[in-house]
């Protein structure tokens, strides 16, 4: 489907005087927009060489801080997309008063900026807070650690799940449904061997923006850390090096970031091919 | 309420009588009505399916012939009305405790899932085991002729072929009713005729009954072992196909099973005069309180003549002036134009010359290719009108 659409894709006119300027225009704008600033992050992390580059990735505070993001993005991701699956079909199936609403708010946190929903959570779940003051009775504190992490994760990367399971249930033939109704299958049954297969693309497109988006998290992570070693990610260990002044430290894990992420948007991109038809 | 009687005396007959209706039926729909909002989609529709017949429910869009299907399926619920399958009542269950087979019009075949495991469904949910599973799929894989598409998925198989998976699916977990919903309108031509005639063997052999809905008279003819016809969520008309196609009880069932004619007569003291205008244009005194009746004849039951002879014991529509005439291949469609207040079947009394005049009533006559060779016709041809065979439906106006 995606040869066919490239291969009707306009190519101008041929001889078109204008066209190596338009190209021109794009690649140039770009360079120090996108393309220099990626590609120093790796010049600078192989400054001194590949020994020095893997010294730096493997200082101890280095791993456990990556450790950290891929533990914490991981867990956020799969509540996001266990959510996103249940909250999509409960809005595919059922009609109710103040459902739009109600979608609104579930869309609304990709739309707030980033520290203010740390500091939002913080409200919340820190010592004063309504959940926060309840757990002071306990030893138990949720604010500064891992799960305050999660919870900023979950809190950021909340409709990103959801937003692309939603409208793949809502292309999804209804009498999917009710044949496999017909033929004996209780609801239960109906969702699981028949809706959710369905889904199989949009869940795991779903699961990787969320995990993308969550393993850059860093204004509310800062937030909601801290500024402790125990709960400092990827992208609080980068902040923290440079202001320390380490570079190559910083750029190192930077660059690893980077290639996650380059990992992440590519399985993106071929699921988008592949699973979705 | 008519309704309620009906029910209660249905329940009373299977308690007490069980009766032989009860027994040599499959399917039993009693005053079945369905309301969406303020508008009523069903109006006490009652039917029965006997044992390994197939009815089809024939009507055109938004008669409600796929609601019915709904409800039998039970993927509705009905506002009224019972639903006995095999004297069970079975309206109040769920469409999974009915263990009925629905073709649906697109297949809705489950499209991660291959062919073989699509068969296989029911039988997997109904929880029996691999073994058993796989035998009863292969069989049902060989029945529809496709065991070497067994691995495919629906999407890399023909439309002809979906249907097929969707007629095995449906009878892998041995329902007791098939249920077909306009499940031939997305195939071409060609395809549709061969698995319809498939089909009815299949059925046939299977004795298992079977409801079609379709809007397709062509279909209906040659699947229903009875024909429904369905107009505005009431029942017009139910019989085989013949008995509706011969004997329409209304205008409805006429015109939507087969082409007809319908010509409004006035009636009066056991003669018709056949009205172009009005019945309050009628000139004579002996005419007190003419009657309006309509005559319903098929295309293929008026013979032309030459204007001149007219035979005298046959029920006339005088004379009409040829329109336009198509060849369509084995048959000739002529359309003539009637020439008014003829009266009806008594052409030499004497009020009939004096009423020859063109009116705006044509109608559609079928010739065969002989009787065409025989008497060639042009437009403008002044004919004599005759019917082998007609309708007259009272107090229906």
């Amino acid at each position: 489907m995606n040869v066919t659409a490239h291969n009707r894709t306009y190519s101008g006119r041929p001889n078109d005087p204008v066209r190596p300027f338009g190209i021109g225009f794009v690649v140039l704008a770009m360079m120090p927009l996108v393309i220099l600033p990626l590609a120093s992050i790796f010049y600078y992390g192989f400054n001194k060489g590949p020994i020095h580059f893997w010294e730096a990735v493997k200082a101890p505070a280095a791993i456990y801080s990556l450790q950290l993001s891929l533990m914490t993005s991981s867990v956020a991701t799969v509540c996001n997309v266990v959510f996103g699956i249940i909250a999509a079909y409960v809005m595919y199936k059922y009609r109710f008063k103040g459902s739009s609403a109600l979608m609104i708010v579930i869309s609304l946190p990709t739309a707030i900026p980033t520290a203010v929903a740390g500091v939002a959570l913080l409200l919340v779940w820190g010592r004063s807070g309504l959940f926060g003051s309840l757990l002071e009775y306990t030893d138990y504190q949720v604010m500064f650690t891992t799960a305050a992490i999660i919870l900023a994760n979950i809190f950021v990367t909340f409709p990103l799940a959801f937003g692309v399971i939603k409208p793949a249930l809502d292309n999804l033939d209804p009498s999917f449904e009710s044949a496999a109704e017909t033929m004996g299958a209780t609801r239960w049954q109906t969702f699981l061997y028949v809706v959710l297969p369905s889904l199989r693309g949009a869940i795991i497109t779903g699961a990787l923006l969320t995990f993308a988006r969550c393993i850059g998290e860093f204004g509310s992570t800062i937030m909601v850390s801290g500024n402790k070693a125990k709960t400092m990610t990827a992208p609080l260990y980068i902040y923290a090096k440079f202001n320390e002044a380490e570079v190559e430290a910083a750029t190192a894990i930077a660059a690893v970031l980077a290639v996650i992420s380059f990992i992440v948007f590519s399985l993106i991109l071929f699921t988008r091919n592949r699973l979705e038809k | 309420m008519m309704a309620q009687a009906m029910l209660n005396q249905v329940y009373e007959t299977e308690i007490y009588a069980e009766p032989a209706a009860l027994k040599n039926n499959a399917l039993i729909v009693n005053g079945l009505s369905k309301q969406f909002g303020s508008e009523r989609v069903l109006d006490d529709i009652s039917f029965s399916i006997a044992e390994g017949e197939s009815l089809v429910l024939l009507g055109p869009s938004g008669s409600g012939k796929s609601t019915t299907l709904r409800l039998i399926a039970g993927l509705e619920t009905p506002d009224g009305g019972d639903i006995f399958l095999h004297g069970r009542h079975i309206e109040h269950l769920r469409a999974r405790e009915r263990n009925i087979g629905v073709i649906f019009q697109n297949y809705a075949l489950f499209p991660r899932m291959t062919v073989a495991d699509n068969i296989a469904f029911g039988l997997k949910i109904r929880g029996v085991k691999r073994k058993t599973r796989d035998a009863k799929v292969e069989e049902l894989l060989a029945m529809i002729g496709m065991t070497e598409h067994r691995d495919k998925y629906p999407s890399q198989i023909s439309g002809g072929q979906q249907q097929r998976v969707a007629i095995a699916r449906a009878l892998a977990y041995k329902p007791e009713l098939l249920l077909f919903d306009e499940s031939f309108s997305a195939l071409d031509p060609q395809t549709r005729t061969g698995l319809r005639r498939e089909i009815r063997l299949l059925l046939q052999k299977l004795k298992i009954p079977a409801m079609f809905i379709t809007h397709d008279q062509e279909e209906a003819m040659e699947l229903g072992d009875q024909i429904a016809i369905l107009n505005k969520g009431r029942l017009e008309q139910i019989g085989t196909p013949r008995e509706v196609y011969d004997n329409p009880q209304t205008e409805f069932a006429a015109t939507f099973l087969g082409a007809a004619n319908v010509v409004e007569v006035c009636r009066n003291d056991g003669v018709e005069l056949l009205d172009c205008r009005q019945c309050e244009a009628l000139p004579t005194n002996d005419w007190q309180s003419p009657e309006r009746v309509k005559i319903i004849f098929r295309p293929e039951d008026v013979v032309l003549s030459a204007a001149t002879s007219l035979p005298e014991a046959e029920k006339h529509l005088g004379h009409g002036i040829v329109v336009d005439v198509n060849f369509t291949g084995a048959l000739e469609v002529v359309r003539v134009k009637l020439l008014s207040l003829n009266q009806f079947g008594y052409l030499n009394s004497a009020n009939c010359q004096n009423f020859d005049q063109p009116c705006d009533l044509i109608i559609k006559v079928l010739r065969t290719k002989w009787d065409a060779q025989r008497m060639p016709l042009n437009p403008k041809d002044k004919v004599g009108v005759w019917l082998r065979d007609h309708k007259m439906l009272e107090n229906k106006l």
